[in-house]
């Protein structure tokens, strides 16, 4: 006669209750609509405050409800679209969204998750729509106050979801942990236009104004010489 | 009308006062009571019943949501059979009823696809780039049923619905979600948002009554990663690189709960999508939104009784 097995369920229910007892004291978090995680943004936070201690300003400019485009300058490799972002959403209370994620893994994903998009126009215009603040970034520079040029196509997504853009002026030290965020007033287009010069002026336009406010900032003066120059990057 | 999401919609639609008469057909009989609609059991090959059926009844408004999800209720080689079969009896009955004024058709936001670089969150706007074999599936009916609509001059809504969770909802993503141990991307745990079938249901309802003539993304608000929604369930979660995948779901699908390629791309990929034009055009919002939907995919009883049917007279 042949013995029945019979499947262990008492011992595979013990053995999951236990693997699984760790997970009911885990917290039940979720991801926003564009998979952003608050929760994570928050317990990043200290630790991005260790680098950059960055200085807040001109966020009365910024519309409490609506979308809006931010555009910041970017010096090569200061990541100033995500301490911006970061820095503007606390300061805000809103969540602020930096374009320019990579789409590979693991980069990207953790990016989305701490609030980045893709450097596409429909991505900017999606989220413009949805009323959100948008950040993008000139196309970086070598020199910490010169404002690169900026991509219309993404500019254009303001101009299509009939958004305000506000260009944000940063600057950081690639050796130090100061760093600023002024946001300047809203960029008003000089003419109106309906065809496709629309973009190209206003982002002209908000390269003109990011420029004269980095002008305004002025250069490191630490009164030793050298240590400027590193501060410059 | 035979599945879940079929009776739900049918139960609705008997309780609307635009409604007349309704005439189902499905593969399996009706899950609900339902007091006016006419219910025909028939196979998707049986297309010259179906057509007669659909052209005798001569409905102004034709809903068809005749599509099999790979690994839900068959494999996808019978899910691919069996919705190309009924998309070409349903759809072309369709074009040979007189009265018909609009047909809404279930689709997925499965026919966005997930290649690199594409967007997050989908507009209605964004082109069809299918990456899965049932974004295809999909898409081919959408192209059917445009045609056709341009062709006999009718109103077409697409409903572009995200995955479908629900009480007796047979869906691979639900059931992978609820194994005691749970494969999940460790390198990407990309977000996704899904749909409760009460929600999909009013969506139908509401784009059949508007005579809907455009694609809408169907989508509870929210989003929520693999791994969030296994914490939730208070399942075991396995961290997955990449080449593992293989013989994860080779072990999830010896335990009952295959793997198909959409769902792994849900996995990777993440799916989302951008719902804020159905609240525009049929002025329609979820009830639920993701996390709580998923949070009732693991407060769903094993058994659920309902109460003994008397008869009034």
């Amino acid at each position: 006669m042949a013995d029945l097995i019979q499947f262990p369920k008492k011992v595979a229910g013990a053995a999951g209750t236990v693997l699984a007892e760790p997970l009911r004291h885990w917290p039940a978090h979720s991801v926003d609509d564009f998979g952003r995680d608050p929760h994570l943004v928050g317990l990043l936070s200290p630790l991005a405050k260790l680098r950059w201690d960055v200085g807040v300003g001109g966020v009365q400019h910024l519309p409490t409800r609506g979308g809006a485009l931010l555009v910041c300058n970017s010096r090569r490799w200061a990541l100033s679209n995500v301490y911006a972002a970061l820095a503007l959403s606390e300061a805000t209370g809103r969540p602020v969204r930096f374009v320019g994620r990579p789409d590979i893994a693991p980069i990207g994903p953790f990016m989305r998750r701490i609030g980045g998009l893709l450097a596409r126009p429909d991505e900017v215009l999606g989220a413009l729509r949805s009323h959100e603040l948008v950040l993008i970034s000139c196309a970086p520079t070598g020199h910490p106050r010169h404002a690169g040029v900026i991509d219309h196509h993404l500019v254009g997504a303001a101009i299509r979801s009939n958004t305000p853009v506000f260009p944000v002026a940063t600057m950081s030290s690639s050796v130090g942990r100061t760093a600023r965020a002024e946001v300047g007033p809203q960029v008003r287009p000089r003419k109106k236009r309906k065809g496709p010069l629309a973009e190209l002026e206003l982002a002209e336009q908000t390269q003109h104004h990011l420029q004269r406010m980095l002008d305004g900032f002025g250069g490191v003066q630490t009164g030793v010489a050298p240590l400027d120059w590193l501060a410059e990057g | 009308m035979g599945g879940e999401l079929g009776s739900l919609v049918a139960a609705q639609l008997e309780a609307e006062p635009w409604v007349g008469s309704l005439v189902g057909i499905d593969v399996d009989p009706p899950r609900r009571r339902l007091r006016k609609a006419e219910f025909h059991l028939l196979q998707p090959s049986q297309r010259d019943r179906i057509v007669d059926v659909v052209t005798s009844f001569n409905p102004h408004v034709l809903i068809n949501l005749s599509v099999w999800e790979p690994d839900a209720r068959a494999g996808l080689a019978h899910a691919r059979q069996f919705t190309a079969d009924a998309t070409t009896a349903v759809v072309g009955a369709a074009a040979e009823c007189p009265a018909l004024e609009s047909m809404v058709l279930r689709s997925g936001i499965e026919v966005y696809g997930r290649a690199r670089n594409t967007p997050t969150r989908p507009t209605e706007d964004c082109p069809p780039n299918p990456t899965t074999e049932y974004g295809r599936m999909l898409a081919n009916i959408e192209t059917s049923a445009r045609d056709v609509g341009r062709r006999v001059g009718i109103a077409v809504g697409k409903l572009r619905l995200a995955p479908v969770l629900g009480k007796h909802v047979p869906s691979p993503l639900g059931r992978l979600l609820r194994q005691p141990l749970v494969p999940f991307s460790a390198l990407a745990d990309s977000p996704f948002a899904v749909i409760e079938d009460g929600d999909a249901a009013r969506a139908f309802v509401a784009a059949a009554a508007q005579r809907l003539d455009q694609p809408l993304n169907i989508i509870a608000p929210g989003a929520i990663t693999a791994l969030q929604a296994i914490v939730r369930g208070r399942r075991v979660p396995l961290p997955i690189l990449g080449p593992e995948w293989v013989i994860a779901r080779q072990l999830s699908a010896f335990a009952g709960a295959p793997i198909p390629e959409h769902v792994v791309e849900l996995m990777h990929r993440g799916r989302l999508a951008d719902g804020s034009r159905a609240a525009e055009v049929l002025g329609y919002r979820p009830m639920l939104s993701t996390p709580e939907v998923i949070d009732h995919l693991y407060a769903w009883e094993s058994v659920v009784r309902i109460g003994s049917i008397r008869e009034v007279a």
